[in-house]
């Protein structure tokens, strides 16, 4: 054996033993983890491996891990799970959100405030999908998933999505179960004028792929009944959106004018429609929802319905809306819960909003400051609340992909020394 | 109405009643001619632990009430008489701990083989009311309501499990990202009479997650949580420490490797144990297949830590092993040493109590007729616990008759029929 040899053979067993001495690429310390399909809520440390979560332990010892983030202080959940945000970003110029300027490019606005894993809420139809997946899916570092318009052209224009002679519920489902069924995780009905018609073919879709569908039941003058929605034509598991909206014209609403709950929408929950919030630029008015919450009716998913219209008024960000029904009464963990366990739940994607070992490492570390801060609607008017939730840290299959205050980077002296 | 149409009305109804309800010619009214009663219980001992009454006593029925009371009642007044001189009668027992969401789903509790049928098993045990401990969630909590509860003359109420599924298996059972869904609390609010309490167990992950989300739901909708084991994560104190007045932790006598014991080597109770009664914690017995152990009651009763309520978990197995019934376990008690009202009340009015039911449970005028009588045998009888451990009493309570809302559902030798040849 030659001398350089001997050289290798040490720095290889040296190697090595660096390796064993720090199995962990990224260690978060002393943090308060919130992961509810695990069942934690409490302190403990979270250990990543490349991409993936390596160990969940009350005390994991810092010199196992080539860096080391503190915690202390703050809380940490699963990479939070938007289930209702426009993201086929495009210029087309006769479009509004399919491949136009409503929608947004996601990565911009998931990872800062914890998001990573968006659900595009059907902007893409059957017809251009594989164009939405080339332009924006396969192009981001955000995960995105979709639900899939069962109008042909998804959310071209409100004349398209009139055109029932474009809805074609087997089109729709061979694109979810056979293309791509990793992405696509249901059917969206959305923006029709007239009866059923629309989301019937959504749910016969749903059916024939075995998805939900989720439907934005506005725009019809006078408004179409939600109980005969609730119970002639959705099934259990099928998401009703936009649930605290309040446009009384042309959208039914599920609390009646003297704030009183109505009765048949707690059936229908209980029944299991899943209710998902969908702010919004034109949805969430604390007259629904501050009732509806002291009633006892809850939201099952808190979610954006991010887009360009929405994200500069009173719906800003998932934080923001998060931070509303912490303000309203929703403890800090059944939040969370809306954000990564139930979503996963609602869109059959179970691997994901949960940090057990094996699990991709999607994770987000937020504080919940204390303060005066308000809180607006999409009618202009204010909530006053005393917490809000800030993210901070944002790692996807774990990469640091936002960090606000640097908490996870070395003090600039450092590289002088 | 004028006063001549009033006038008019008041003499037709005279003309057209008045023969059956005034004697002719002024005479004393006659004895009425049909019976005030439906059903009469003669000469029974009647032991009613919420009035404390204990003694001789007839007991009227009518019209699905219990109507009278009283040391004697005119046989002549009632239209069926059952004799039950010698014979104990105590309001129908209310068997807090029970598996009766029966399906055909093989080798589970939810919609399955595991539970049992109420109406085959209630009546000839005296138990006229059977909470179900959490065998649904509110996923198939209506599916329970449909096939067991609406159908059962036996009156089914319920714990309702955390899982979303209840007791459907493993992994469904834990998963916690299927617990305290905002169905659940739309399921509490809409079967408000069905629906006693939120019961948590079964959940053998780390963490404390289920006991917190139980936590939750019961207050919100102020209700008692109930506390099965197998949370082999969490320890006893830790269990104890989430337990408010009047929440009830079940399986007190059991003694496994996923449960501290109640009773220590030395035979007393661990101080946190104590504490919680202190502060009003109920504990039930919880027999089923492996829930209960000499070695844990004996002591636990000798130094006065009884049981607050007698729940059999009955299920498929249970019901053939050492549990066998409520009067079997109420026996049981009876041979170590607790006494007859202190049994009775554990299996009527503090169960009752417990689940904030106070219309059953007891015997008043005016309750629904719910109502067992029991034969007190008198002989050597011998008692099994889950460790295969005999211990031989001298009495044993037998059903003899149960009546549920003045029905007669079980009546082992026919006191309430007519003879045969009258």
């Amino acid at each position: 054996m030659t001398p350089n040899r001997h050289i290798l053979a040490a720095a290889f067993a040296l190697a090595l033993a660096g390796a064993q001495a720090q199995p962990y690429d990224l260690l978060l310390k002393g943090g308060h983890l919130i992961d509810p399909a695990n069942g934690r809520d409490g302190r403990f440390d979270v250990a990543v491996r490349r991409d993936t979560i390596a160990l969940v332990a009350p005390d994991i010892p810092a010199a196992q891990a080539a860096r080391v983030v503190d915690l202390k202080g703050r809380y940490l959940a699963p990479g939070l799970i938007d289930m209702h945000v426009h993201v086929f970003h495009g210029n087309h110029p006769d479009a509004y959100i399919a491949d136009g300027y409503t929608s947004v490019p996601p990565d911009g606005f998931t990872f800062r405030s914890g998001v990573t894993t968006v659900v595009d809420a059907g902007s893409s139809g059957w017809r251009n999908f594989p164009q939405f997946k080339k332009q924006t899916i396969d192009r981001s570092k955000t995960r995105v998933l979709a639900f899939l318009n069962i109008a042909g052209t998804g959310m071209a224009s409100r004349f398209e999505e009139q055109n029932l002679d474009d809805m074609n519920p087997q089109q729709a489902a061979y694109m979810v179960t056979r293309l791509h069924p990793d992405i696509l995780v249901g059917i969206k009905s959305a923006h029709f004028w007239g009866g059923f018609e629309q989301v019937d073919r959504a749910v016969t879709a749903g059916r024939l792929a075995d998805v939900p569908v989720i439907v934005d039941f506005g725009e019809h003058q006078p408004p179409n009944s939600i109980r005969s929605l609730f119970f002639d034509h959705l099934r259990p598991g099928d998401i009703f959106t936009h649930t605290y909206s309040y446009g009384p014209k042309n959208r039914e609403t599920v609390v009646d004018e003297d704030l009183r709950v109505k009765p048949f929408v707690l059936e229908a929950q209980r029944r299991g429609i899943v209710f998902d919030v969908g702010h919004g630029g034109g949805a969430f008015s604390f007259r629904q929802a501050k009732p509806a919450m002291e009633q006892g009716f809850w939201p099952d998913v808190i979610s954006t319905d991010l887009h360009t219209e929405s994200m500069n008024a009173g719906m800003k960000d998932l934080n923001n809306v998060m931070s509303k029904f912490l303000n309203m009464g929703m403890p800090l963990k059944d939040v969370v819960a809306r954000v990564t366990s139930y979503p996963a739940r609602v869109i059959r994607r179970r691997a994901l909003g949960q940090l057990a070992v094996g699990a991709v490492a999607d994770i987000c570390v937020f504080e919940v400051q204390e303060g005066a801060f308000g809180f607006l609607d999409v009618r202009g008017f204010r909530m006053d609340g005393s917490r809000r939730i800030q993210n901070l840290l944002t790692v996807r299959a774990g990469r640091i992909v936002w960090d606000l205050h640097g908490m996870a980077a070395a003090d600039w002296r450092s590289e002088l020394k | 109405m004028s006063p001549v149409m009033r006038l008019r009305l008041a003499i037709a109804l005279c003309l057209a009643l008045g023969p059956r309800y005034t004697s002719a010619q002024g005479e004393a009214p006659v004895s009425p001619p049909v019976a005030r009663y439906d059903l009469l219980l003669r000469g029974g001992r009647v032991l009613d632990p919420r009035s404390g009454r204990d003694g001789r006593y007839d007991v009227a029925v009518h019209d699905g009430r219990i109507a009278r009371i009283a040391r004697r009642i005119d046989p002549a007044t009632a239209r069926r008489v059952a004799s039950v001189r010698g014979l104990l009668v105590t309001a129908g027992l209310v068997d807090i701990h029970t598996h009766v969401f029966a399906g055909s789903g093989t080798g589970r509790f939810a919609d399955g083989t595991s539970s049992v049928n109420p109406d085959q098993h209630c009546p000839m045990q005296g138990v006229t009311t059977v909470v179900d401990a959490g065998t649904s969630g509110w996923r198939n909590f209506e599916a329970l309501h449909r096939q067991v509860m609406e159908p059962s003359r036996t009156r089914v109420l319920a714990f309702l499990n955390i899982a979303g599924a209840g007791m459907s298996g493993k992994p469904a059972e834990e998963d916690s990202a299927d617990m305290g869904w905002p169905a659940a609390r739309a399921m509490l609010a809409a079967h408000a009479d069905r629906i006693v309490g939120i019961k948590v167990g079964h959940y053998t992950r780390p963490g404390e997650w289920p006991l917190q989300v139980a936590r939750e739901m019961a207050d919100s909708a102020r209700l008692p949580v109930f506390v099965e084991c197998h949370l082999p994560e969490i320890p006893l104190a830790r269990q104890l420490a989430f337990l408010r007045p009047g929440d009830i932790m079940t399986h007190c006598f059991e003694q496994v490797s996923e449960r501290e014991p109640f009773v220590l080597p030395d035979g007393s109770l661990r101080a946190e144990v104590l504490e919680a009664r202190s502060r009003g914690v109920l504990f039930d017995l919880g027999h089923g297949g492996a829930g209960f152990w000499f070695d844990q009651a004996i002591p636990a009763i000798r130094a006065g830590f009884l049981p607050s309520t007698l729940g059999t978990d009955m299920h498929r197995n249970s019901l053939q092993a050492s549990m066998k019934s409520l009067p079997s376990v109420m026996s049981k008690c009876l041979a170590m040493g607790m006494t007859l009202p202190e049994v009775v009340a554990r299996a009527t009015w503090e169960p009752a109590r417990a689940i904030r039911r106070p219309d059953i449970g007891h015997l008043a005028e005016g309750a629904p007729a719910d109502i067992a009588v029991f034969r007190i045998e008198r002989g050597h009888f011998g008692y099994v616990d889950a460790g295969g451990r005999r211990i031989v009493g001298r009495r044993r309570l037998s059903a003899e008759m149960t009546l549920r809302d003045g029905r007669v559902t079980w009546d082992l030798q026919g006191r309430s029929a007519d003879p045969w040849g009258r």
